[in-house]
């Protein structure tokens, strides 16, 4: 029996494919919609925080009593995702997540480091971890699927979309629900601008052409679902993901190479980077480009979503629409004109040029 | 019977000490290393902990990492650990292709952040520790250490996060994304989860009783703990003696509360089948259940109701640990697991300590001393916080 | 008593972070847990704090927790007997 289940798994891994069945996202462009594709907001300040829809319609105001921004906005993306997609069975929920809940981190530390260890409140404690996000969202839709939760920098958002994927692959789940979540709150903003993270003046035209390092803070609930049957909303393929570490440039060109012919696929349409106006980070990516897709179109997205460690998770979701409405629209090509009949993207990310990923889409 | 999945090395650091022959001692020896407070500062000086016995610095000395540079604790007793893992399992010397770095941790650098978090808001004095916060920074510190690595990234599910870590490295050598992987968890004490779980009135103010009437709570602990996998084949090849098979392993959510197990262990109950299933073992089969079992009211009385609902009224052998090492959360997974690989290739039971009467309306109860017995099969559980629950079972090499 | 039942019920509401409820939604007299504001076990530990910091009263068990947070009144009387600030 256990040897019949096994052979099953192995027959279908190499030709089952995958589907990015809807996505959802709550940023620092209007929630819950695609008006960012032909009405984009273009940010002007170093900071923005997301702008918040109604959540009354998700969650009423007691169920949410103890809940930070950053749940809410986890709860309102992976309900609209869930919903577009009509799951009703949901195998597995797996977040990243680059720096978890913030904001009740800050109120639990920051009381006990200016108030002392007396009085503080339980609430803040529980609502502090990582994985608060995955298991408020489990909780909430009463799923006991698998549930996990990723914290690796800038890579989080593209660990979670791995788990998911090879579990489909082996056969373990047959959908998932994936989401990039990251809130910034003022005191964090701060403390990271210390290090170098941000630009004191923003444009479009300061990120393209930027010679210093620094980008601008957004903040991202991103969630995506997957499933192995395509429908007709599915927007597009989630062909395979691959994370490497501190990679040479033979192994980079070897997962390309792998990735491109697991997916049976010739020719690359474009590529979407990260880039984001940090010139430190942007040389990487226009090292990559230069290096393994010389003649591709570019696009971006960190142009108006904004910096945060899980902004890919706006790479892959900017690119499944893109691909699903068959058009790159301007202000998402990083050079050159908008990108008509687009079939293939090569969403490509990297964190401080340690962990990078490759995430290969296609059309339906 | 390639795809079988074996454990060719293992490293750990906790309250016993470094190494698995420190903590093999100290189990058959059944000493604890629950005590007074020694590193925290904190006003709760009366709550014992077990602290890892050795100073950030003893630490970098052990591993001629220069004084000077900035590592945060939970990372350096990650290094320890993992060291022993890969010299067990000979990486460097007979390196596998790709390996994969898979760590669980939840409170990262807080244990800095906390110390410098007025300087972090109102000065430069320690801004260099604003970017080691972040749960991933001290992965790639150890990731950074060894350079070995092909692919990394950090689990975050509380008090699970280590077993949750070996499960996905198992996932990722499964699907042929890596040849081999590191995966466990580390985990240092931090002021702000001491307060945390203060908080919630879980912390007993003496030695832990798990699965005791009288138990009044958890211990808080700290430590790292790795293991190394690949297929059976692989380590032959390498030429290197299997210690165990992982046999199976499940992660499902109780989806209750975010700080309570449902009253029938729901999660509990359906990590442990999904584990047996995996492994396709029956319930029978399993020697001996390494259990969460934290001494808080709720955790001992619903994994004793889930492990009653496996395993039916002839439950085996099951102990929990926490007595020995204290709670190291993001650790136990891993720590545990080392734990119970030391008990299978040895063939005990280790001892619930400090048990004194079985729960009211529970019919089970731990094993309470030391015992010699023949084992195949173990189990090893481990809960988190936001009914994030796990199960693996590690085999005897048949 | 009945200033330290308002008191009490716009302390609660803050603490439990209740939005969008008034101190005349509560029923002085209906419980706490359960049904009436339906609170768990988190609630109780919130109350347990509050108690503490507000009125130096230290309830260092659960079910001592239960006794007093029966309802707003339960709770304002036992306040009021044993308050220390």
């Amino acid at each position: 029996m256990v040897a019949m289940t096994l052979l099953v798994y192995s027959q279908k891994f190499n030709n089952m494919e995958i589907f990015i069945q809807s996505a959802a996202q709550i940023s620092i462009q209007n929630p819950l919609c695609e008006d960012w594709f032909e009405n984009p907001i273009i940010p002007t300040l170093p900071y923005n925080r997301s702008i918040e829809p109604d959540y009354k319609q998700f969650i009423s105001p007691i169920a949410s009593r103890r809940m930070g921004k950053l749940i809410k906005r986890a709860i309102a993306t992976s309900l609209s995702a869930l919903k577009q997609a009509e799951i009703q069975e949901l195998d597995a929920i797996i977040t990243g997540t680059g720096l978890g809940c913030v904001e009740n981190t800050e109120k639990f530390l920051s009381a006990m480091v200016k108030e002392g260890e007396e009085f503080l409140q339980p609430t803040f404690f529980m609502q502090s971890t990582h994985n608060t996000i995955s298991s408020q969202v489990a909780l909430f839709l009463k799923c006991n699927g698998y549930n996990c939760t990723y914290s690796h920098r800038g890579t989080s958002f593209e660990s979670a979309l791995s788990d998911a994927f090879i579990q489909m692959k082996l056969g373990k789940i047959k959908n998932a629900l994936v989401s990039g979540q990251d809130e910034m709150t003022p005191d964090y903003f701060n403390m990271l601008g210390k290090i170098g993270y941000w630009k004191n003046e923003i444009s479009t035209d300061i990120l393209r052409n930027s010679n210093t390092n620094g980008s601008f803070a957004g903040e991202c609930s991103a969630a995506i679902t997957l499933a192995t049957e395509p429908k007709e909303q599915s927007l597009c393929k989630l062909q395979d993901i691959e994370l490497l570490y501190k990679p040479s440039k033979e192994r980079m060109q070897q997962a390309i190479t792998n990735l491109m012919e697991q997916a049976n696929i010739s020719s690359i349409d474009a590529i979407m980077l990260g880039l984001s106006g940090d010139k430190k980070n942007d040389d990487i990516y226009k090292e990559f480009a230069q290096t393994f897709f010389a003649d591709k179109p570019i696009c971006w997205y960190k142009n108006i979503f904004g910096e945060s460690f899980t902004a890919p998770s706006f790479g892959v979701y900017t690119a499944a629409t893109c691909l699903k409405r068959g058009i790159v629209p301007q202000h998402l090509c990083y050079n050159g004109q908008n990108i008509q009949d687009i079939r293939t993207i090569l969403v490509y990310n990297h964190f401080q040029n340690k962990d990078h990923s490759l995430i290969l889409l296609s059309k339906c | 019977m390639s795809e079988k999945l074996v454990v060719t090395g293992m490293g750990v650091i906790s309250g016993l000490g470094k190494g698995k022959d420190a903590t093999l001692a100290a189990l058959l020896a059944e000493k604890s290393a629950v005590g007074a407070i020694k590193y925290i500062q904190t006003m709760h000086n009366d709550i014992p902990v077990s602290e890892v016995p050795f100073s950030d610095s003893e630490m970098k000395q052990m591993l001629n990492i220069p004084e000077e540079q900035l590592i945060t604790r939970t990372p350096l007793m990650g290094i320890v650990a993992a060291q022993e893992a890969i010299q067990q399992a000979k990486l460097s010397e007979n390196k596998p292709k790709r390996i994969a770095f898979i760590n669980g941790t939840t409170v990262g650098g807080m244990e800095k952040s906390e110390q410098f978090y007025i300087d972090f808001l109102e000065n430069d004095s320690h801004s260099q520790y604003i970017a080691a916060h972040d749960c991933g920074a001290g992965t790639d510190d150890i990731a950074d250490y060894f350079g070995m690595f092909d692919v990394t990234t950090t689990i975050s599910t509380a008090c699970s996060s280590a077993i949750n870590a070996l499960i996905i490295g198992a996932n990722l050598i499964k699907a042929g994304k890596v040849d081999a992987a590191v995966v466990g968890g580390t985990e240092c004490l931090s002021k702000f989860h001491l307060n945390g779980f203060n908080t919630l009135m879980i912390l007993d103010r003496e030695v832990c009783k798990p699965f005791s009437q009288n138990r009044a709570g958890l211990n808080l602990g700290e430590g790292a703990a790795y293991l190394v996998l690949e297929k059976a084949n692989d380590a032959t090849q390498r030429g290197v003696t299997p210690l165990c098979e992982l046999s199976g392993y499940a992660n499902f959510c109780d989806a209750f509360h975010q700080t309570a197990t449902s009253p029938n262990g729901q999660g509990p109950f359906l990590a442990m089948q999904g584990a047996l299933q995996d492994a396709g073992l029956l319930p029978k089969d399993i020697d001996y259940i390494s259990a969460h079992g934290t001494g808080t009211g709720n955790n001992d009385e619903t994994e004793s109701i889930a492990i009653t609902r496996v395993f039916g009224e002839q439950t085996p052998d099951f102990s929990s640990t926490k007595a020995f090492t204290g709670h190291t959360t993001s650790a136990a997974g891993s720590v545990e697991s080392v734990i119970s690989i030391l008990a299978l290739q040895n063939n005990f039971v280790p001892a619930n300590l400090n048990f004194a009467e079985r729960i009211e309306n529970i019919t089970i109860q731990p094993n309470t001393k030391t015992k010699k017995k023949q084992m195949s099969h173990i189990m090893n559980n481990s809960f988190g916080f936001g009914g994030n629950d796990s199960s693996c079972i590690f085999s005897k090499i048949q | 008593m009945e200033e330290l039942i308002l008191e009490l019920k716009k302390e609660i509401i803050e603490v439990l972070n209740l939005e969008e409820i008034t101190p005349e939604d509560i029923d002085t007299d209906a419980p706490l847990f359960g049904e009436g504001l339906g609170l768990d076990s988190i609630d109780a530990l919130e109350l347990m704090m509050l108690m503490q910091k507000n009125y130096g009263i230290k309830v260092d068990n659960s079910e001592k927790g239960k006794e007093i947070f029966k309802s707003i009144r339960v709770m304002a009387e036992f306040i009021s007997n044993n308050r220390t600030k």
